[in-house]
């Protein structure tokens, strides 16, 4: 035997000696002898040398995970072409378009060229009515009766309010009035910035909020002018609005993953319009609560300001291809709302990144999944992030009337969205529900999104696609509706306490 | 359930350490010996975690996608580093 052999039976040499006093619980338990008292002491510091390190190695990771999940500091949000943008007026967006019947008559030939070129028959107008009076079909999962009940329960508390409207950017809706009267005149004197940035977000957390994040009031994001669609008047933020505002507090309310997963089935919708009556509900009652301090604030839902760059400044998440704020954790599942406040005694939010962006560069699946192709597709010209819209008949004059130039991003074509809609019946959500970044609450997602920023892009493609091979993502699937109506099961007493971000833990 | 899937990921865990250790007493090993039969199991935990997740958010076919990536290419590797690393080594050592 050499030495090299003598050496690499560990056990050797651990003989007990014949002497020693020994228990029947000490006796070694094989005939080699392995576990006498010097191998049993070996064993154990081997172990607890393997376990202890491995614990670590699991403690380095879960922290670099933690980490990785607050994002890095960007300097460069936004980036403009200086001579291109300018402020946003509110009529030129789709959702007030559509409800303005003064609007329409004032600008046919949107309607006529979008007719011309995309080969239809619609109206931008009546298409609003037509929607929500398509018949339910039930033996069609999604497209229920119970669906469309879903839909306007969802919306029921913001009709009640008065309150609809805020979802297609009418300012100054009941729920986010622009009166001022409930100022308390004393102010409430905070001990720090962060002890008022710290007071806010818990409130926001207390009314409903999943994140959180402030943002200094910015010109850009503001539709200017503003458009009251209702009474068809022009207002102005110097004039109408009733006080400068300096901050803008952005908060996110989440939808359900099992509903939004059906999309684009009417039982989405259910949650949309669940998410808009919450979010506005929220907003409002952060007004009041800032009211309640002494400072002027105004809730906010689509309306006053473009929700997703205000979210970006905020810290809450990076811009996706499918238009929406992608936020880490919850991707595009939420509805975003603000309050425009002039308290400026606060801890700033900035932007971060995750990579998020990046990602959607290299990903494509919302596009994919968009029934009309209103998202542009990875085959567009730079992927369709650019400061120009860039997907089809972009190239039309006037044809994107509804976007926002000059901001380096994805641009999408709402008017095919919308046009969408009304032939099915309802809002879509299929950009949501196949998002890579929307996941059930559960730890893998939370790891996968840690390591996201650090992994190269070749990666990213190949993660997209593992997305829908490992299950999710799909839409169009009537299963997903019938799953949905069964989520409620054992509900009485929710062990799994799965619904805090929108997961019902359930399907 | 989830808290179930924690406790047995670390009796598995457990029992993965305190295997690796009585090997380490059986027979001495090179380092990329132990390194791919600590990815081995890490692969192999991971793979179960993923899955058990999987299977309680209600996408099972995430669960069955870890279980044959994460856990098969885990005891693949274990299987081969055993076959072509472990095996040698003790009948080197005269075993």
């Amino acid at each position: 035997m050499s030495q090299d052999q003598d050496t690499s039976k560990v056990s050797d040499g651990a003989e007990p000696q014949p002497d020693s006093p020994r228990s029947a619980a000490d006796a070694p338990v094989s005939s080699d002898n392995i576990l006498d008292d010097r191998g049993r002491r070996t064993f154990l510091k081997r172990a607890a040398l393997g376990g202890g390190g491995a614990l670590l190695g699991g403690v380095g990771a879960y922290g670099f995970v933690k980490s990785e999940l607050k994002g890095s500091p960007v300097s460069d949000y936004p980036r403009i072409d200086e001579a291109v943008f300018k402020p946003k007026d509110q009529r030129d967006t789709v959702l007030t378009f559509i409800h303005s019947k003064a609007l329409n008559e004032k600008h046919p030939e949107r309607n006529i060229q979008y007719n011309q070129l995309q080969h239809k028959d619609f109206n931008f107008v009546t298409g609003f009515a037509e929607m929500y009076s398509l018949p339910w079909d039930n033996s069609k999962p999604g497209y229920t009766q119970l669906d469309r009940a879903l839909q306007m329960a969802g919306w029921e508390p913001l009709v009640v309010a008065g309150s609809r409207y805020v979802a297609n950017l009418q300012p100054n809706t009941p729920l986010h009035a622009w009166d001022q009267s409930a100022v308390v005149e004393e102010r409430y004197q905070f001990e720090s910035e962060k002890n008022a940035t710290d007071a806010f977000k818990s409130a926001a957390r207390l009314f409903g909020a999943v994140k959180c994040g402030i943002a200094k009031r910015d010109k850009r994001w503001d539709y200017d002018p503003l458009y009251d669609i209702e009474n068809n008047r022009e207002l102005s933020w110097e004039n109408d609005f009733p006080f400068v505002p300096k901050t803008v507090i952005v908060m996110l309310v989440p939808m359900d993953y099992d509903a939004m997963a059906t999309a684009p089935a009417w039982t989405a919708d259910g949650t949309a319009a669940d998410g808009y009556t919450k979010s506005s509900v929220l907003a409002n009652q952060m007004a009041k609560f800032i009211q309640g301090l002494g400072y002027h604030a105004v809730g906010s839902g689509n309306d006053l300001g473009s929700s997703v760059p205000y979210g970006i400044m905020a810290g809450l998440g990076e811009g996706g291809r499918n238009g929406a704020l992608l936020s880490p954790g919850i991707g595009p599942r939420h509805r975003i709302c603000k309050v425009y406040t002039d308290i400026d005694f606060v801890e700033y939010d900035q932007p971060h990144s995750w990579g998020i962006t990046d990602f959607c560069k290299s990903c494509g699946k919302c596009a994919e999944a968009c029934p009309p192709g209103a998202i542009p597709m990875m085959e567009s010209e730079n992927g369709g992030y650019g400061f120009e819209p860039n997907y089809e008949f972009s190239d039309e004059p006037g044809y994107t009337w509804n976007n926002h130039h000059g901001i380096q991003k994805f641009y999408s074509d709402a008017k095919k969205c919308y046009n969408f809609w009304v032939e099915n019946g309802s809002a879509c959500g299929a950009c949501i529900a196949s998002c890579t970044f929307n996941e059930p609450d559960m730890w893998h997602h939370v790891f996968i999104m840690g390591i996201t920023p650090k992994t190269p892009g070749p990666l990213h493609a190949l993660m997209a696609e593992l997305h829908p091979k490992f299950g999710y993502g799909h839409t169009g699937d009537s299963r997903k509706a019938e799953k949905f109506w069964t989520t409620g099961e054992g509900m009485r007493t929710n062990t799994e306490m799965k619904n805090n971000i929108g997961t019902s833990n359930k399907s | 359930m989830e808290l179930m899937q924690w406790f047995f990921m670390g009796v598995l865990f457990t029992v993965g350490v305190f295997g690796m250790a009585y090997l380490s007493l059986l027979v001495k090993l090179k380092w990329y010996t132990w390194a791919s039969l600590v990815t081995g199991i890490a692969l192999i935990l991971f793979g179960i975690g993923w899955a058990g997740a999987s299977f309680l958010e209600g996408v099972p076919q995430s669960g069955a996608m870890a279980l044959m990536f994460f856990c098969g290419g885990g005891l693949i590797l274990m299987l081969l580093t055993w076959r072509y690393l472990v095996v040698p080594e003790f009948e080197q050592a005269g075993g």
